[in-house]
């Protein structure tokens, strides 16, 4: 038997603030997180990129030094959703972290102030379980960028099909470091500005952080948003870099579509990472799906790169979007600058709104595509 | 309780120095050496021409090496293989070679060659791109070989699929000083079901 799953909660950490609601409110004025940063201990020159502010939210969590940084951000995101929504912690509740590096910041860095031990995943995963003393161990997945959409996908799969879970949380984060920030620089792929997704212009990236999270249940509440159809495919095409033709992520939206059936798609909330390639791929798999025409925007604009979290952070703002009835701008975009054309939302625009699909690619080819809609 | 009736046509296991499929030895070499060493003894002695294996971290070749010994056995892979893989260390290897080049004293400089493979679901990029399997992927990290969790989530997955049920699945800790893999095909034809306890039975059977 297949069961029908719902996303009746949601949370959202990120730099521009604590708060899914607060964060959707932070869009609609317009405010953006990304800004040049000089610290030597992340890379020796200036970059741009959009770091959560230490301290002003360690104090709300226990025994906050025995957990690395990283590992608070998930606690306070969980302990919200929890609490928001009296989750029980028993054998019922499935919870799935998603994160592409974990704590790796620990990693050779002498500065490191936990053992390199906790820099493995299964290690934070572990810290964290014990914070809520969750029966179920927490479940990590570390698939790229695609790790935060992936997740919630999982938990659906498991709901949907499985016997042993009624309902799921799923969190996902990451943190910037000087591991990350010097491979992708190694790569080239950080704009030397605020990036511009799907824009002419566009440069390159800007890596953020953000911890993000859904509540799933097989039962509806007011207000629910149902996960209506996911579709993955891997490019078998090149492992760092995306598909010229955008099979795989063309496969995925057919896929999602399909399962999804006939649903109007309102707007896209796209992975546009501002990458050259990224966005290019993106457009000519919208067009292959007939999507061109569908309102779309990119959350990077504003967030950047929050890698492990983005699928979840840049779904929680889109389900907001529904809620609220409203088209965020895809920040950044002046000039289409993709082949194939996209219809970029350039101004914030209230419409009733149903249904919206969520993409994204990562680095070993996999790209994922899944619909929304109200319930 | 749904019944399944999905069944493994074919498995591959690496542990140490040695590498056995179908339960029977491909490889075996001396436990001292090197994990690179050993991998491209095997590399050879699948008598391939595939130079892009060389480019590979040691993570990648070990299921590399594996995915190709299995299609050996149970056919060629359908293009909607899924792949649901877990280890402990995720891309340890290229993590802690990655880590050392950017915090080392004299000319610290990252590799874009290094830090691509620091994350472990590039070797089911690596694998998809040599089997053209145009699937669904999910690496997962957990602290021990877990049928308890993978069975369940393959049966959901295989469920999932319209029709010919294919996925290639397993246990792959690789890192320089242990080697513990266990990859297996799941169809729907093979004398063995896909079960908690025959997949625990083998982790166990094949680590004596």
């Amino acid at each position: 038997m297949k069961h029908d799953v719902y996303i009746i909660g949601d949370e959202a950490i990120s730099p521009l603030g604590i708060g899914s609601e607060l964060n959707f409110q932070r869009l609609r004025n317009n405010d953006r997180a990304i800004v040049p940063i000089m610290d030597t201990h992340l890379c020796d020159h200036t970059i741009y990129a959009a770091r959560i502010d230490e301290g002003y939210w360690s104090h709300l969590i226990n025994d906050a030094p025995h957990y690395t940084r990283l590992e608070r951000l998930f606690i306070l995101a969980l302990q919200r959703l929890i609490n928001r929504h009296d989750i029980p912690v028993d054998g019922e509740t499935l919870v799935i972290l998603s994160t592409t590096k974990g704590n790796v910041s620990l990693l050779g860095d002498p500065r490191a102030a936990f053992p390199e031990q906790r820099a493995r995943i299964p290690a934070m995963a572990a810290a964290i379980g014990r914070y809520f003393g969750f029966e179920n161990q927490p479940i990590p997945i570390s698939n790229a960028c695609i790790s935060g959409s992936l997740a919630i996908s999982v938990a659906r799969r498991l709901l949907r099909y499985g016997g042993k879970y009624k309902r799921a949380v799923v969190v996902g984060g990451d943190e910037l470091s000087k591991f990350i920030v010097s491979g992708f620089d190694a790569f080239q792929a950080l704009a030397d500005g605020p990036c511009r997704p799907f824009d002419r212009d566009r440069k390159g990236l800007n890596l953020g952080e953000a911890v993000a999270g859904v509540y799933l249940s097989t039962v509806p509440v007011a207000g629910a948003v149902k996960i209506s159809g996911v579709g993955s495919s891997n490019d078998a095409n090149h492992i760092s870099g995306p598909s010229r033709t955008g099979e795989g992520l063309y496969l995925s939206i057919r896929e999602a579509m399909d399962e999804a059936g006939d649903v109007a798609l309102d707007f896209i909330s796209a992975h546009g990472t501002a990458t050259v390639y990224n966005d290019e791929m993106e457009a000519i798999a919208f067009q292959r799906c007939g999507l061109s025409a569908v309102p779309a925007h990119s959350l990077k604009g504003y967030f950047g790169h929050t890698l492990g979290a983005s699928g979840l952070l840049e779904t929680v703002m889109a389900i907001h979007s529904l809620k609220n009835s409203e088209l965020v701008p895809s920040a950044g975009f002046a000039h289409q600058g993709t082949s194939q054309p996209v219809n970029i939302i350039t101004q914030p625009t209230q419409r009733p709104l149903n249904a919206f699909l969520k993409t994204a690619s990562g680095f070993g080819g996999c790209n994922i595509a899944t619909i929304f809609q109200n319930v | 309780m749904e019944l399944h009736n999905y069944r493994i046509t074919a498995f591959c296991t690496i542990r140490g120095r040695s590498i056995r499929v179908n339960g029977k030895e491909f490889l075996g070499a001396d436990p001292s050496t090197p994990l690179g060493d050993f991998l491209k003894l095997a590399y050879r002695k699948l008598a391939i021409d595939y130079p892009k294996f060389h480019k590979m971290d040691g993570l990648c070749k070990a299921i590399f090496i594996a995915t190709e010994l299995i299609a050996r056995e149970s056919g060629r892979y359908k293009h909607h293989t899924a792949l649901i893989f877990a280890n402990r260390s995720s891309s340890y290897i290229s993590d802690a070679r990655h880590a050392h080049d950017i915090f080392r004293a004299d000319n610290p400089v990252a590799s874009p060659a290094t830090f691509v493979y620091t994350l472990p679901n590039i070797a089911m990029g690596e694998i998809s791109i040599r089997h053209q399997l145009q699937s669904e992927n999910v690496f997962f990290i957990f602290d021990r070989y877990l049928p308890e969790f993978l069975v369940p989530y393959a049966n959901a997955t295989l469920d999932n699929q319209q029709a010919d049920a294919s996925a290639l699945c397993g246990w792959t800790e690789i890192t320089e000083g242990q080697c513990d893999l266990l990859l297996y095909h799941i169809g729907t034809s093979g004398s063995q079901t896909h079960s908690i306890e025959y997949l625990k039975r083998l982790y166990n059977e094949e680590d004596e």
